[in-house]
């Protein structure tokens, strides 16, 4: 026991885990940086990089640590490269680990969820934004175990070092257990102290899983540093300037908040013929899609006015869903055009198709919003950094301003009490109601919402439904929904639009397509739907 | 240095948060000093012949330099830790060398790699020479140039009683279990003895191989082996330390010598280490230092070169 305090106290093996912290450093940085390189390569899905990417895993990953610490110490010189022992040491152990973070780099990035990708680039986000502000934030939180796990292996691994005369606590140890011939007092010292610094690697890693955890009051000081943490600024702001705002006629208009007008036909007949005299908002012309060998969309035409609400019905796979993402420029087509406002999307002034960078650019200045099936909220921000989050990033506007408009569109679809409140703890309709508010932020011309309501449990399905009639009733905001909500699509819509195969079977205004069917395709789906439903189409 | 760890290491203890950041500092500070310095340690000087003066004349591009010695410092006698000051290597090969130095001017840093790496260290350039108790044989000469100062004679290391009743490497040895290091000359002579162990029906010795001398006396004290074949005096020094469980069987004379490896690429580094070595042994230092480690006088071999081409 004298023999074990006195190696554990000897200042020469105390300076050996300088050396074995500086491997360790070494090797995990440099692997942090050969990580994020083959993950972004890998991510890239260019073919040579990815292929480069998967050879250097395959080689590095599959081959022992002490070769390739001997490989870069003692082969590298005939080539001319004669690192120092720490040098060597470091480079190897930075190949090595590369490979293995890279895959924890990629799990974490894989690991968000695609809907918010969607959500993020139907914003407007360009693909670094969308990384800084979406990616990162949630892959950073996902990959700490793992990081902590691997950071706890790459120091243990830095013993092996000793073979190549990197002069770190085991080979201290080795050669002082050869000179005293005391094996086990100094082997359990040097025991203690590995154990001792992988203790700090795990608390580093309780810490930073504690400082990243979402559900903690984000007042820590380590969190508040954090660039998708923001300090909440209406917290601080008089309610007055709320109602400054208020008389923003913009807002007036897309969120009125009077009673449900009363729609009687003569007014419904009377507002089709007016809107059908209103500029083309959205023009398809010739639309197709193709997902391989399946043809999604075939020869698609459609123009929707503005002010106008139109409502795609049809069957599951009739093309609703695929129609919207064109719209958005989500999905690239094959052949055809879409214009907004005359302007045909997807083409720059010189007519070579654009980057995803300038489509993204586009979608921002094109003023389309779009409201998903299943919200695609961005899990790590609260419901008021959902909506302030994207006008900061995408449009610029100051923090102040965005967060203000948050809270009053907030306000305006019931949920100003659960501002800061995470998605997780919204229910569905709640989270559906941020999603339509996160839309409507950045003042869009066309607002396309896809089946809203499809994923909510039933009894929610009617508070968003109000919401989205609420916007509708006042007219202004030009809205394309595919919907299965039969007697919503009659009481919201102007016009249907029934899909079958990717084609518009018939259109009309709405009540009268749905009381009075002509096509036998619709009839039936009408019938199914109705039964369901049980909507009064016959009235 | 050892100071500024020993401070850090109670400061951590009693870290209070606002000191956080300071002790952030601190560690890398002390990360950067451990990259800067080198832990290599240097022995005490010895006497210098007369001729030194002349070869140093003959040979100035070798004075103020430092090189580097590629040892592997489990072997006390010849090259260990200093178990009062392991910051220094201590040992008769650390002193000889320190003398051949002093004698041409340079001094020496050393580089501690398993034995099997010695060799290749010295191959890669990551050391300039090689003093540590390896034998000189053709095979080796193939990957340095050799000039031989130590005639060997090994003992054979038993457990208290030798059990086995292992007399030498000879059939004695057949169906018995020898630890050595990786590397060793005793390898294949204990695998030649093969033949002999199936003329007499007998199974093969078996050998298991270690990376350095505590490793292999382990093997020993734990059961896993029977024997350890190496340089009698290193056996002298394992039974020393554990004079209840290890006893030395017999002493061996194997047709070596012990050389000092140099690179193949350098005929006048070479030529001066010989003829230091040469001047060295004139002045009867050798001897001294073979005296002082308790290592027998009738080691002394008068150098040569075994080189391969």
């Amino acid at each position: 026991m004298d023999l074990f305090l006195h190696y554990l106290a000897l200042p020469y093996l105390l300076k050996g885990i300088g050396f074995t912290i500086a491997v360790t450093l070494l090797g995990l940085a440099g692997g942090l940086v050969v990580g994020l390189v083959l993950a972004s390569m890998q991510l890239s899905r260019v073919g040579p990089l990815a292929l480069f990417a998967r050879g250097h895993t395959v080689i590095f990953r599959g081959t022992p640590l002490i070769l390739q610490l001997v490989f870069a110490y003692d082969a590298l010189p005939h080539i001319g490269l004669k690192l120092s022992a720490i040098g060597a040491a470091g480079l190897a152990l930075a190949a090595n680990e590369g490979p293995f973070i890279a895959e924890i780099l990629r799990a974490g990035v894989l690991g968000v969820e695609r809907g918010q990708l969607l959500a993020g680039r139907a914003l407007g986000m360009t693909p670094t934004v969308l990384m800084h502000r979406i990616i990162a934030p949630q892959a950073i939180r996902m990959i700490v175990p793992a990081l902590g796990n691997e950071s706890v292996s790459a120091l243990k691994n830095s013993s092996l070092a000793s073979v190549i005369a990197v002069d770190e606590l085991t080979l201290r140890s080795t050669q002082l257990a050869s000179s005293t011939f005391d094996f086990f007092s100094i082997f359990f010292a040097s025991g203690l102290m590995y154990l001792l610094l992988t203790g700090a690697i795990a608390a580093i890693q309780l810490i930073a899983e504690a400082a990243l955890d979402l559900d903690r009051p984000a007042s820590e000081r380590f969190a508040r540093l954090l660039p998708w943490r923001r300090a909440s600024v209406a917290a601080s702001t008089p309610r007055a300037s709320v109602t400054t705002l208020s008389n923003d006629a913009l807002l007036e208009r897309q969120l009125p908040s009077g009673p449900g007008k009363d729609y009687k036909p003569q007014d419904r007949t009377q507002r089709y013929a007016e809107l059908m005299r209103q500029r083309a908002a959205v023009q398809i012309s010739g639309l197709s899609k193709r997902y391989g060998d399946q043809t999604v969309l075939e020869g698609f035409d459609l123009t929707v006015r503005a002010g106008e609400v139109v409502a795609l019905l049809g069957p599951s796979g009739s093309g609703k869903s695929t129609l919207l993402r064109c719209i958005n420029h989500l999905e690239q087509w094959n052949s055809g055009d879409i214009r907004l406002d005359g302007q045909r999307l997807g083409v720059r002034v010189d007519g070579r198709p654009m980057t995803q960078h300038e489509i993204a650019n586009e979608r921002a200045s094109a003023g389309v919003g779009m409201v998903f099936q299943h919200f695609n909220l961005f899990s790590h921000l609260t419901a008021c950094e959902n909506v302030a989050g994207p006008l900061r990033w995408v449009h610029g506007m100051a923090p102040a301003d965005a967060e203000r408009r948050a809270r009053e569109l907030l306000d305006s679809v019931g949920l100003a009490h659960r501002a800061d409140a995470l998605p997780r703890h919204l229910s569905g309709g709640q989270q559906q109601r941020v999603a339509i508010a996160r839309a409507l932020a950045p003042r869009p011309r066309v607002l396309l919402l896809d089946e809203p309501t499809s994923a909510l449990d039933p009894e929610l399905v009617g508070e968003v439904l109000e919401v989205i009639q609420r916007l509708a009733i006042e007219g202004g905001l030009t809205m394309i929904i595919s919907t299965h909500q039969l007697r919503f699509a009659d009481e919201v819509a102007d016009r249907v639009v029934f899909m079958s195969g990717g084609a518009v079977v018939e259109e009309g205004p709405a009540h009268e397509i749905l009381t009075h069917p002509r096509h036998p395709l619709t009839m039936r789906f009408l019938s199914v739907m109705s039964a369901d439903s049980r909507l009064a189409v016959a009235s | 240095m050892h100071t500024n760890l020993v401070d850090h290491a109670h400061g951590l203890r009693r870290a209070g948060g606002a000191h956080r950041h300071w002790q952030a500092l601190l560690l890398g500070a002390i990360c950067l000093l451990a990259l800067l310095i080198s832990g290599h340690a240097k022995a005490a000087t010895a006497a210098v012949p007369a001729e030194c003066k002349a070869l140093q004349a003959k040979y100035p591009q070798f004075k103020g330099k430092t090189f580097v010695n590629a040892i592997n410092p489990h072997t006390p006698g010849y090259e260990a830790l200093d178990p009062n000051d392991p910051s220094k290597y201590v040992g008769f090969d650390i002193d000889l060398g320190e003398t051949i130095g002093n004698c041409l001017g340079f001094t020496m840093t050393y580089k501690p790699v398993t034995f099997a790496a010695l060799l290749t260290t010295l191959q890669s350039g990551q050391a300039d020479i090689v003093i540590s108790d390896i034998y000189a044989t053709e095979e080796r000469a193939k990957a340095a140039d050799f000039i031989t100062y130590s005639k060997v004679f090994d003992g054979v290391l038993v457990a208290k009683g030798n059990p086995k009743k292992i007399t030498g490497i000879n059939p004695s040895m057949c169906g018995t279990t020898a630890a050595e290091n990786t590397g060793y000359v005793e390898v294949p002579l204990i695998q030649n003895l093969s033949p002999a162990c199936k003329a007499a029906s007998k199974p093969e010795a078996a050998v298991q191989l270690y990376d350095n001398n505590a490793n292999c006396i382990q093997a020993i004290l734990s059961g896993r082996a029977d024997t350890y074949v190496n340089d009698v005096n290193t056996v002298d020094q394992a039974v020393k330390a554990y004079p209840d469980q290890l006893e030395k069987a017999t002493a061996v004379t194997l047709p070596y010598s012990v050389g000092i490896g140099v690179p193949k690429d350098k005929p006048e580094f070479r030529a001066a280490v010989m003829a230091a070595l040469v001047a060295v042994q004139k002045a009867g230092i050798q001897t001294d230092l073979l005296k002082k480690w308790s290592l027998g006088a009738e080691n002394l071999e008068t150098p040569k070169l075994i080189v391969s081409n």
